[in-house]
C-alpha cells in the first residue's frame, strides 16, 4: 500500500494538481481571513475555515484531487499493470485515498500560520481550532471518498469530476430545499465542528460515508473484473 | 505450468473466447496467433488475472486464479498490449514502483531494479521520464515491468506493434534470450515472428482454438499438394499440348511472361510424386528450354490462412 502512497503523493506534485489545490485554497482561505479578520475585526480561526470563498472553493479544488485517481489509470491502461500485480485492489483504493486526503491534511497545517497571525491581533479559541481542522479533514475526507468512487465508475475525468462537484453543491443546497433535508448536508455537520464541538453522531456520518464510498468502489472494481 | 479448463467469456451476449482448453509446459516458448478480435487479449487478460472467466478455471503453477489470486499473480509478468507506463515517473521510478507493487524484498530491490534495467538496455534512459521515450524504448520499458518480481511466466501482447524493423529484432532477441528461462507466451498477428520464436502455436478464431503444433508441423499440414513453378523457354508454345500428355499433372496456370520472353508456369499434381524429374525429362524430349524450377514452399502464412478459412475443421489436438 505505501508503494501507492507513494506513487499518487509523488503525481500530484509532478502534475500541477498538488500545487493547484493547496495554491487554490491559500488564495480563498486569505480572502476569507481579509474579511472576517481584516474586515470585521474577528479574532475566531473557525470563522475562516466556515466560510463562503472556501466551501465554494472546495467543491471545485476536491474533484480535481479525485478525478484522476482510477479513471486516468483506465484511460491509459495503466489499470492493468495494478490489477495483475498481486497487491489487493484495496491497499490501492486506500493509498489512493490516503494520498488524497494527505494534500488536505498538509494544506490545513499551512493553514495554521493563519492561527498565528490572528494571535498577534488578539486570543483566537485553540480547542475551537482545534476541533475546526478535525472538522474539515473529516469533511474533506467524505468528499474524497466520493469522489475516487466516482472516479472508478467511468473512464473519462472529466465525468468523474462533474459528477463529484455535483454531489458537493446538492449536499450544499440541500437544506435551502428543505428543513428536513439539513441533516443530511455535510456543511452544516461541519459547522457543529467550528462551534467547537466534536459530535459523536456527525464523526461517525463523516466516517461511515467514507467506508461506504470506499466498500462501494471496491465492488464496483471486482465487477468489472467479470463484467468487462 | 498453466493449465485452462474449460474456459468460456463473455460479453453480454458476445461470446469472446468459447469453451478453450490447453496446457503450457514450464519452458515453453508460445505464440498465439489469431487474427483481429479473435480472443487473443481476452485469453492473456484471463490468464494474467485481469478479467475473470465466465466459466472455466485457470491454474497457474498450482494455484487458482480465482482462488488464490495473490499466489497466481506473482508468478506472472505482464506488459498489456499498448504498453501502459505511469507517464510521470521516469524509468528508474517506473521499474521501482514495479517491484513495490509486486512486492520484491525490500533490502535486495534496489540491485534487482539495477539488474532488470541493464538487462533490458535501460541504462542510459534511466533517469528520463518515460513519456520521453520512444516507442522501442517504452516498450522495454514495459518489458521491464514485466520482468520485475522474478516471474516465472512471461505474458507479452503484441510485444513488436509499433515498432521499426530495428527494434523488431532486438525485442525478438531479448524474448528469445528470455525463453531460456521463462515460460513465455507472446500474441502476435506477425506469423513469421512466430515461426522464428516460439516452439509452440496456438491459433486462436472467433474464440475458439482451431488448432495447437509446432510451427513446423503446422507447415506440413497444409502442404499436402505437390506445386512447382516452373520457367521455360518455349517458342512454338508447346506446352499446353505437352502437359496435356503428362498423367500426373492435374493442373497447369500461367503466372507471368517475363522480359526475355520466358514464361512462368505453376503445375500442380493431386498425386505424392517429385513433379520435377518427369518435368525435366518431358520437357527436354520436346525442346522445352527449362530456366528454372523450384518447388513451393507453404509458409505459415498459407497455413494460419488456410486452417482460418477452414472454420471449425479442427487441426489441433486438444
Amino acid at each position: 500500500m505505501w508503494a501507492v502512497i507513494k506513487k499518487e503523493f509523488k503525481s500530484y506534485f509532478t502534475t500541477p494538481i498538488g500545487y493547484i489545490f493547496i495554491g487554490v485554497f491559500l488564495i480563498a482561505f486569505s480572502v476569507s481571513f481579509y474579511f472576517t479578520v481584516l474586515g470585521s475585526g474577528n479574532v475566531n480561526f473557525e470563522y475562516i475555515y466556515y466560510s463562503l470563498p472556501t466551501i465554494l472553493v472546495l467543491a471545485f479544488i476536491i474533484p480535481l484531487l479525485t478525478m484522476r485517481s482510477f479513471a486516468e489509470e483506465r484511460k491509459s491502461g495503466t489499470e492493468q499493470l495494478l490489477l495483475t500485480s498481486p497487491i489487493s485492489i484495496t491497499k490501492v483504493i486506500l493509498g489512493k485515498f490516503i494520498a488524497a486526503l494527505s494534500i488536505v491534511f498538509i494544506t490545513e497545517l499551512l493553514t495554521f500560520m493563519y492561527f498565528g497571525i490572528i494571535c498577534y491581533f488578539g486570543m483566537p479559541h485553540i480547542t475551537t481550532a482545534i476541533a475546526t481542522l478535525i472538522g474539515f479533514l473529516l469533511f474533506c475526507m467524505s468528499y474524497i471518498a466520493f469522489g475516487i468512487l466516482a472516479s472508478s465508475m467511468t473512464e473519462n475525468q472529466i465525468i468523474a469530476g462533474i459528477i463529484s462537484i455535483g454531489f458537493f453543491i446538492i449536499t450544499w443546497v440541500l437544506p435551502d430545499f428543505n428543513t428536513n433535508l439539513s441533516g443530511f448536508s455535510f456543511i452544516n455537520m461541519f459547522y457543529s465542528y467550528t462551534q467547537g464541538q466534536i459530535d459523536i453522531a456527525d464523526t461517525v456520518t463523516f466516517v461511515t460515508f467514507t467506508i461506504t464510498c470506499i466498500l462501494l468502489t471496491m465492488i464496483l472494481m471486482q465487477r468489472r473484473k467479470s463484467v468487462k | 505450468m498453466i493449465e485452462i479448463k474449460n474456459v468460456t467469456k463473455k460479453y453480454g451476449k458476445f461470446l469472446a473466447v468459447d469453451n478453450i482448453s490447453f496446457e503450457i509446459q514450464d519452458g515453453e516458448i508460445i505464440g498465439l496467433l489469431g487474427p483481429n478480435g479473435a480472443g487473443k487479449s481476452t485469453t492473456m487478460n484471463m490468464i494474467t488475472g485481469f478479467i475473470e472467466p465466465t466459466e472455466g478455471t485457470i491454474v497457474i503453477d498450482g494455484y487458482d486464479m480465482s482462488k488464490k489470486p495473490k499466489k497466481a499473480k506473482r508468478e506472472i509478468g505482464y506488459m498489456p498490449e499498448g504498453v501502459p507506463l505511469y507517464t510521470d515517473m521516469t524509468v528508474k521510478e517506473f521499474v521501482t514502483f514495479m517491484a513495490e507493487i509486486k512486492k520484491v524484498d525490500k533490502k535486495q530491490r534496489k540491485e534487482k531494479v539495477q539488474k532488470i534495467i541493464e538487462q533490458t538496455g535501460l541504462k542510459d534512459v534511466e533517469k528520463k521520464l518515460t513519456r520521453n521515450l520512444s516507442r522501442g524504448y517504452k516498450q522495454r520499458v514495459s518489458m521491464a515491468g514485466a520482468l520485475v518480481g522474478e516471474p516465472k511466466i512471461l505474458i507479452l501482447d503484441e510485444p513488436t506493434v509499433g515498432l521499426d524493423p530495428k527494434q523488431i529484432t532486438e525485442i525478438r532477441s531479448l524474448i528469445k534470450e528470455l525463453g531460456k528461462t521463462h515460460t513465455v507466451i507472446l500474441s502476435s498477428h506477425i506469423l513469421s515472428e512466430v515461426s522464428q520464436i516460439c516452439n509452440k502455436v496456438i491459433i486462436i478464431n472467433k474464440g475458439k482454438i482451431v488448432a495447437i503444433d509446432t510451427p513446423e508441423n503446422l507447415e506440413n499440414k497444409v502442404s499436402s499438394q505437390n506445386r512447382v513453378y516452373v520457367t521455360v523457354e518455349d517458342g512454338e508454345n508447346k506446352i499446353d499440348t505437352v502437359v496435356k500428355g503428362m498423367k500426373e499433372i492435374a493442373k497447369i496456370e500461367q503466372v507471368k511472361v517475363n522480359e526475355d520472353n520466358t514464361k512462368q508456369y505453376m503445375l500442380e499434381s493431386d498425386k505424392d510424386v517429385d513433379l520435377r524429374k518427369i518435368v525435366f525429362q518431358e520437357f527436354a524430349k520436346e525442346n522445352i528450354t527449362i530456366f528454372e524450377m523450384k518447388k513451393a514452399d507453404t509458409t505459415l502464412e498459407d497455413a494460419f490462412m488456410k486452417i482460418i478459412e477452414g472454420g471449425n475443421n479442427d487441426v489441433g489436438s486438444h
